[in-house]
């Protein structure tokens, strides 16, 4: 860990006018100060964004807010998203324990970096750590890595379970710099590698995520997510699905649906979408569609099982989520 | 002797001090002027260190000094085994630049604070000249050699009926034969607590404070490393936090922390980071194992041929006895072949990890015997049952406690075996393809000479000591106990002391060896406190006792009775002014060893359930039935079985360490990558004991407990998983994707052909 000096601002304006490319902000820690003891990351100021108004789990008009500040246990077990969006609440009840889940926030979750090995280890060459110097994985131990999105420059996998949720239900971010604020599609704001793996999101320097908004979508409350992991709990996913399924009897009326586990960002799937609307709920109609996810699959050495697990994690959750398992 | 606890479950004597955390580890030693030491390891796996630039880090905030091999501190080699016992290492750091494994020690920052030395640590910069270095079987080709001798016998153990010429020859002969090769990677201990040394001067005098399995053992290597007497040298250890055989040895960073206190005139603490202990405190290595089984059609043993081939490093020599601790012994058969070659690889020095040759060797030889059964069309238990040894296969000599086919009868009964349906694939509950496993359990018994004091004290306590340790197993508990029962006192009036290299010699607190080496010792002392106190009773004339004839006076629950006087023994003492009364004895093993061979066995039973779609495997139960001689403390005896059990989940279904062909790096150093099973991983595990003391074997009647659960549980696991799904995991762990796509007879959806 390098010397840094340890900053609280008293608004959010401020927080975003004293960030940029040497700060870095803390909100549960569970992520940066792991990379900071890698001395992966060596921000030279960390502002702490704890004290800061990005409260609140609200259901309203347009659908739900939770500010970046939650901690993903509160959002996992608030009433509004088990009852409207179980998906939500299953990704986080999935991630990591419950020690980090108590402590991890919102916003830092969906910033979280990824869990590829190599980036972790300044030891070895990353160009998502330090453009230029190769990529380790390609060639390297590469089971966990991702096989769509992925580029000659990284295959490091997208770590978050909320967030491939928060994509299938076309979710958004705010982001406040300075007194502006916009807002983004999530599934906008994830970046693949290509050339500039060190690119992650459309974040800028010193902006902040004040809040997620996810639109109302009823039939959301038939929704799950599923994951597929090596052991029971504490465990990132080889594959994941979070799906809506919107039914009328036997026939598919739409989907909402994003993989995991599988993608440089969390991986919407609106080919599947497309596929599955309007058919018939049928596990041969799943087996089809789910074929679509892989388009354009890219798997080395130790991942190639993940084409064909990540299409029956789809078949999975779908025959799961239809009723007919 | 009284048995008043015994046998019963006990609450540990030091549960109080660790959930307060009081329990002083040795990691949170303090001294006054302490300083820490943090290691500089290999970043390449094999090669010469060319230089490195410590100048940023020698003037980085607190650090005290930079030791490399350019500015190096002097180590001598350690001793070899059997001098050094269980000397992990030998080849001493920072005296040259070779580099035989990557995370190999290359320099130690010592600063006033952990995290100055730490960050000191990464401001050095080394330049390597690499090679390419051997991590691999196709590379290992090259250098594979074989051993003078495994597990006391010769690298290839032959017994043949007469007239059969070769084992090959038996299983051309045979009927059936089971033809199948096993692998299995690197696996690590990795117990919670982390080695740790703070190592303190006094003059020439040093006291470590090291987590250890043995005192003893790590007082001599460490005394041999620094050149110097082992008299000099005091080694603490009270409380170790989980151990498995990675601190049965002693580690080169140990005296190096030493010599940098004895440089600096201060104090030295070094703690092993999580990702140092993949490469500096030794591993499970891998294996490849090679079984052939013939039987005649009603499963009865012709052949049995096991050949293992084990990785070791190119400085360090440790054999995982797979077939010499296994196939060689546990099933009758008239004709056993077991081999062992080894093949040096650029890693760290491999050890004993809990259940050594055992753990492994069981995986092969009991999936191999589950394939025999399915060959055979006999139950599994049946086909055990029909082949269980009598007598010790080429000794011919009994065991001296042996209940094995009560295991598997047991072990049917509680779990339900009956039940099974043979057919793979049958039983089906929603997603998820239902099947049952079993396997036998296998650990030698092992006793060594060891020494206790035992103590009678004037205020009407005992103290039990002995140079023991207590991994987190409840040695400290179970001392106690043995204490009070050979006293006929209660647990509480007994004070124990182990721990410390100045209290009377005991071994290495490995092989499930310490309850049964250590006991014996204290039953005597007690025995012979109790003729000292009597002895003292009558001399002294201002005891109620004085002038009685020995033979009038005898000691019962703490009492002096005799001459028609009774009288408790603290009174005595306290009465002639006296603080204490005290025996030490030495107890070792006797003759029976050439009468007899020395086993605990046991039989694992598991219900797993396979996801029929994405292949993830989950226990749903177990049962274990252990046959362990006398249960000491049923508490902490049921703790340990379920250890070894998880540690079984984890090597079957999720552990191993992934080493880099290319690099010699491992991939996943860390608890983040190398998975451990978790609290959701293990089920309901039911355990059961036979419970015959052992009393040929000691008088306590105990045989060791802390390995066997691993053994038989993979297995278990594996053959469930067939019973399940019609699959053979061969090669562990059994992660998903080898179980995809599950067989076509299946009621699902083809998914396999990719797009």
């Amino acid at each position: 860990m390098r010397p840094f000096t340890y900053e609280v601002p008293s608004s959010i304006q401020e927080a975003t006018s004293r960030g940029g490319a040497d700060a870095a902000f803390i909100a549960g820690g569970t992520t940066i100060v792991d990379l900071m003891k890698l001395e992966v990351m060596n921000p030279s100021r960390l502002v702490d964004v704890n004290p800061l108004p990005m409260l609140g789990i609200q259901m309203r008009e347009d659908g739900l807010r939770i500010g970046a500040l939650e901690k993903m246990s509160d959002v996992a077990e608030h009433p509004e998203v088990v009852a409207n969006y179980p998906v939500i609440s299953e990704a986080l009840l999935q991630s990591a324990s419950a020690q980090i889940r108590n402590m991890a926030s919102i916003g830092g979750n969906l910033l979280q970096r990824t869990r590829c090995g190599y980036f972790r280890d300044v030891f070895t060459p990353c160009n998502k750590r330090e453009p230029g110097t190769g990529c380790s994985a390609i060639d390297g131990e590469n089971r966990m890595h991702a096989i769509l999105g992925t580029s000659s420059s990284c295959i490091a996998t997208h770590p978050s379970d909320l967030a491939v949720a928060l994509v299938a239900l076309d979710a958004s971010i705010y982001i406040q710099n300075g007194a502006e604020e916009r807002v983004m599609n999530l599934d906008d704001f994830y970046l693949v590698p290509g050339e500039t793996p060190d690119h992650e999101n459309q974040l800028r320097p010193g902006e902040l995520i004040t809040a997620v908004r996810v639109p109302r979508l009823l039939w959301a409350r038939r929704s799950t997510y599923l994951k597929i992991r090596d052991r029971e709990s504490y465990e990132f996913a080889l594959t994941s699905a979070a799906l809506a399924l919107d039914l009328n009897g036997d026939t598919i009326r739409d989907v909402r649906i994003a993989v995991g586990g599988v993608g440089t960002k969390p991986w919407n799937l609106p080919e599947v979408r497309q596929a599955l609307a309007g058919k018939p709920l049928k596990p041969e109609t799943f087996a089809a569609a789910a074929k679509l996810a892989v388009n354009g699959a890219n798997p080395l050495r130790h991942n190639g099982f993940k084409v064909d697990l990540v299409q029956r994690t789809i078949v999975r959750a779908l025959m799961n989520l239809g009723g007919l398992a | 002797m009284s048995t008043q606890i015994i046998g019963k479950p006990q609450d540990r004597v030091d549960g109080r001090l660790k959930v307060t955390g009081r329990a002083m580890y040795s990691g949170d030693r303090q001294e006054e002027n302490l300083t820490y030491g943090y290691l500089l390891t290999s970043k390449v796996a094999k090669g010469l260190i060319q230089a490195m630039d410590t100048s940023v880090a020698e003037r980085s905030p607190g650090v005290a000094a930079v030791y490399t091999p350019f500015n190096p501190l002097k180590l001598y080699h350690g001793l070899e085994p059997p001098e050094g016992a269980t000397s992990g290492e030998t080849l001493p750091p920072l005296q040259d630049q070779k580099i035989l494994n990557y995370g190999q020690i290359i320099g130690l920052v010592v600063a006033e604070s952990y995290e100055q030395a730490r960050d000191a640590a990464a401001l050095v910069r080394t330049q390597y000249q690499a090679e390419e270095p051997v991590a691999s079987w196709e590379q290992g080709i090259e250098h594979t050699f074989t051993p003078e001798s495994v597990d006391r016998e010769k690298a290839t153990v032959k017994i043949l009926a007469e007239g059969v010429d070769s084992i090959d020859d038996a299983i051309r002969g045979s009927p059936l034969v089971v033809d199948v090769t096993y692998t299995e990677p690197i696996y690590h201990h990795n117990p919670m607590e982390p080695h740790a040394t703070t190592a303190v001067w006094h003059g020439d005098r040093l006291t470590i404070y090291d987590a250890t399995q043995g005192v003893i053992s790590h007082r001599l290597n460490v005394a041999s490393v620094l050149g110097i007497d082992e008299d000099m040298v005091r080694v603490l250890c009270p409380f170790v936090g989980g151990a498995f055989g990675c601190k049965g040895s002693m580690w080169m960073f140990s005296p190096l922390t030493a010599a940098a206190a004895r440089a600096l005139n201060r104090p030295v603490k070094t703690i092993l980071t999580r990702e140092q202990m993949f490469t500096l405190v030794g591993h499970r290595p891998a294996l490849i194992q090679h079984l052939t089984l013939g039987a005649n059609p009603d499963g009865t043993l012709q052949a049995v041929k096991h050949d293992v081939r084990s990785t070791v490093s190119f400085a360090k020599i440790f054999v995982e006895a797979a077939a010499h601790r296994t196939s060689r012994l546990l099933y009758k058969s008239p004709n056993i072949q077991v081999s062992h070659t080894l093949v040096r690889w650029n890693v760290g020095g491999p050890t004993f990890m809990r259940a050594p040759g055992c753990a492994p060797g069981m995986f092969s030889l009991e999936c191999a015997m589950d394939e025999l059964a399915v060959r055979c069309g006999i139950d599994p238990v049946e086909l055990r049952t029909k082949n269980d040894a009598e007598v010790y296969p080429g000794r011919n000599v009994p065991w001296s406690c042996k209940n094995l086919v009560e295991c598997y009868q047991l072990g049917a009964e509680k779990f339900g075996w009956s039940k099974r349906n043979s057919i793979p694939g049958a039983v089906q509950e929603g997603d998820w393809l239902v099947g049952m496993g079993m396997a036998s359990a296998l650990y030698p018994a092992h006793r060594n000479r060891a020494s206790a004091k035992v103590r009678f004290q004037a205020d009407g306590t005992a103290q039990v000591s002995s140079a023991t340790q207590d991994l987190g197993t409840g040695t400290w508990t179970v001392l106690a106990m043995v204490g009070a029962d050979s006293l006929g006192l209660p647990i509480a009036k007994i004070h124990t002391e182990l721990g410390d290299s100045a209290l009377p010699s005991a071994p290495t607190s490995g092989g499930s060896a310490s309850v049964a080496s250590v006991t014996p010792a204290i039953q005597k002392a007690a025995e012979s406190a109790k003729k000292k106190l009597i002895q003292l009773a009558i001399r002294d004339r201002k005891s109620p006792f004085f002038g009685a004839k020995i033979e009038d006076v005898s000691y019962r629950n703490g009492e002096l009775t005799g001459a028609g006087k009774s009288a408790d023994f603290g009174s005595v003492l306290s009465g002639i002014g006296r603080s204490a009364v005290e025996a030490v004895e030495m107890a070792a093993a006797g003759e029976e060893e050439e009468k007899y061979a020395f086993h605990s066995f046991g039989a694992q039973f598991c219900q797993v359930k396979v996801n029929r779609w994405t292949g993830e495997v989950r226990l749903q139960r177990m049962t274990s039935v252990m046959d362990i001689g006398t249960v000491v403390n049923l508490k902490t005896a049921r703790s340990q079985i379920m250890g070894g059990i998880v540690f079984g989940i984890g090597m079957a279904l999720m552990e191993g360490t992934i080493l880099e062909e290319k690099t010699g790096r491992y991939a996943n150093a860390n608890f983040a990558d190398y998975l451990i099973a978790t609290n959701a991983d293990v089920p309901y595990i039911d355990i059961h004991f036979i419970n015959k003391p052992d009393t040929i074997f000691n008088p306590l009647g105990a045989r060791g407990i802390g390995e066997i659960g691993i053994t038989g549980t993979p297995a278990a696991i594996a053959n469930a998983v067939y019973n399940a799904t019609g699959r053979r995991v061969r090669e562990f762990p059994i992660l998903p994707e080898k179980l995809l796509p599950i067989g076509a007879n299946q009621p699902m959806i083809s998914m396999s052909e990719r797009s």
